[in-house]
């Protein structure tokens, strides 16, 4: 394994646990998601794995290195894309991507043309040779280019696609898998479920500073076998009517209603959808089969859930 | 080694790609300050003496070069800190004094040519003689990595706001309180006392004695004075850029 974190707690001075008990590990070739609501604990997760905070306990191996004896040996190890973009002020797209890539040991001729290769990938031609103020999406291209053009055994991005438009995800989500497939352990932190499930091979979801479920999308999704998801998108200023008894747990994010039926209730779940959207309650519903999100609406979302939290490994 | 002075190149042209847009203005106002300078001081002494004029002007690289550490150094560390270019370069395998390194070397090379020009043009003008030795080098070094490591120093241990003002206090001290443009026996007594265990007034002599060959009687003492409070100060800028939460 590339990386390997065991029984990693850190409490800050103030008191704050943001990690405890944390244990996971990455093998080359890997996409692993990190998957937590805001305050989860990731940054901190991200910050002892770079070596830039001292864990309280626990110990953080990057292929067979202590980050903790030697943080200078991460930093080789590691590339890393911050979850603010790289601040690149006075400095073509191009010229920083290739100064990072020089900075990372790179020789100068092979990272001029892999720039030039991230820049072809992510079309990002129109922008590369100009100092100018850059939208938010383009530098978190450039910042990602910048992490990869001379990939660490590790690689660390922290939410890579925040502001970025559909087409350019989707081509950064090939990169990332390419990143992986050459070698590296990728390590992703994102909010975006939906997209991490197309993309990693394995993800924890971590709340409170604990991992509350791990192992591959296809395995935690197991856990939700023979149930459906019905989604329904309330009119604005309405009220969900109580449900009937064979829909199961319910949670509602702003107007989105998410609710688990079992497969046997589809027609009946049907029925009371289709009655919502014709008494004006519900704009529009579907139902499909249960996703990564339910997991992780499930472990972390639902109140009940979160009260009970209790730690569930998939293998 | 190889590695540390490739990380220190690369980190130089970084800071050359941040300020390459300004770097015409920089030139401009460094060398409008020297001529300035040097217009300035025969109105401010009408019957300046070559003398005079000499202590005078080869005291100035000590005040601009210390002050310039003391005043951009907590600066660039708040700067960083806000932009996130402090964590993001935190996160790069380089030295974690490459960076202060890099901005030093740069900011000497923008700052030397007006200084030397400010003391050659004073020379031409007020006509004293000049005697410039080869430890005008280590001197201007001594100096300036002196003032920038307390500079971030204090950018580094302390929040953005306090380390501007406490910089910019310790200009105003060494500006008014320091024997640089005057000599140390018109200070009160304990001031002297306090001057005799600071570097400043050691610093002083040094670039003077390294320039005219004069005003300075034991520079061995002030080679080690400054030596070690250079020291000290890099010491404590380590740590502080060593320290982790």
């Amino acid at each position: 394994m590339l990386v390997e974190i065991a029984h990693l707690t850190k409490t800050y001075r103030n008191g704050v646990t943001a990690n405890d008990d944390i244990s996971l590990s990455i093998d080359a070739g890997e996409v692993f998601g990190l998957l937590g609501p805001n305050g989860a604990g990731k940054t901190t997760l991200v910050g002892q794995v770079l070596g830039s905070v001292v864990p309280t306990s626990g110990s953080i191996l990057l292929a067979d290195q202590d980050v903790l004896r030697n943080p200078a040996a991460a930093r080789k190890t590691c590339s890393y894309q911050p979850q603010s973009s790289a601040p690149i002020d006075g400095m073509t797209p191009r010229e920083a991507i290739q100064l990072i890539g020089e900075i990372r040991g790179g020789d100068p001729t092979a990272v001029r043309a892999r720039a030039q290769e991230l820049i072809d990938q992510l079309e990002l031609g129109e922008w590369a040779t100009k100092v100018v103020e850059l939208s938010g999406g383009v530098a978190r291209l450039v910042t990602f280019c910048m992490a990869v053009v001379v990939p660490g055994r590790v690689v660390v991005l922290d939410e890579p696609t925040n502001d970025i438009d559909p087409l350019r995800r989707k081509l950064l989500w090939q990169l990332v898998r390419s990143v992986a497939d050459d070698g590296s352990a990728v390590l992703l932190v994102t909010h975006n479920v939906l997209e991490a499930e197309r993309c990693v091979d394995r993800l924890a979801i971590i709340d409170h500073g604990r991992v509350v479920a791990s192992g591959t999308p296809a395995a935690m999704k197991s856990q939700f076998q023979g149930e459906l998801r019905l989604e329904i998108t309330l009119e604005p200023d309405t009220q969900l009517p109580a449900a009937p008894e064979f829909v199961g747990s319910t949670t509602r994010q702003g107007r989105r209603v998410l609710a688990d039926v079992e497969l046997r209730h589809l027609q009946d779940a049907m029925r009371w959808a289709t009655s919502l959207r014709e008494a004006h309650i519900a704009e529009e519903f579907s139902i499909g089969p249960a996703t990564l999100e339910d997991v992780y609406v499930r472990q972390v979302v639902e109140p009940n859930h979160v009260a009970e939290r209790e730690e569930v490994t998939v293998p | 080694m190889t590695e540390a002075l490739r990380s220190f190149r690369l980190l130089v042209r970084w800071q050359y790609f941040q300020m390459r847009r300004e770097l015409w203005l920089l030139t401009s106002i460094q060398v409008l300050l020297a001529l300035g300078i040097v217009y300035g001081l025969a109105f401010l002494i009408p019957d300046i003496d070559p003398r005079t004029a000499a202590f005078l002007a080869t005291g100035a690289p000590t005040i601009t070069l210390l002050i310039f550490g003391l005043q951009s150094g907590p600066q660039e560390v708040s700067r960083d800190k806000l932009s996130g270019r402090h964590a993001y370069i935190s996160a790069l395998p380089v030295p974690r004094l490459a960076l202060p390194a890099a901005r030093l070397g740069f900011w000497l090379l923008m700052l030397i040519p007006g200084t030397a020009l400010v003391i050659v043009v004073s020379a031409l003008r007020f006509d004293f003689a000049l005697d410039v030795s080869w430890e005008v080098v280590p001197t201007v070094l001594l100096v300036t990595l002196s003032g920038c490591a307390v500079g971030y120093g204090l950018g580094e241990v302390l929040r953005p706001e306090a380390a501007a003002q406490i910089g910019s206090f310790l200009s105003v001290l060494i500006l008014l309180f320091s024997p640089v443009n005057f000599p140390i026996e018109r200070l009160p007594e304990f001031l002297q006392a306090i001057h005799l265990v600071l570097p400043i007034k050691y610093m002083a002599d040094l670039m003077r004695w390294s320039l005219t060959g004069s005003f300075a009687d034991n520079i061995p003492l002030a080679f080690g004075v400054v030596t070690l409070w250079c020291a000290l100060g890099i010491a404590a800028c380590w740590r502080a850029a060593l320290s982790r939460p």
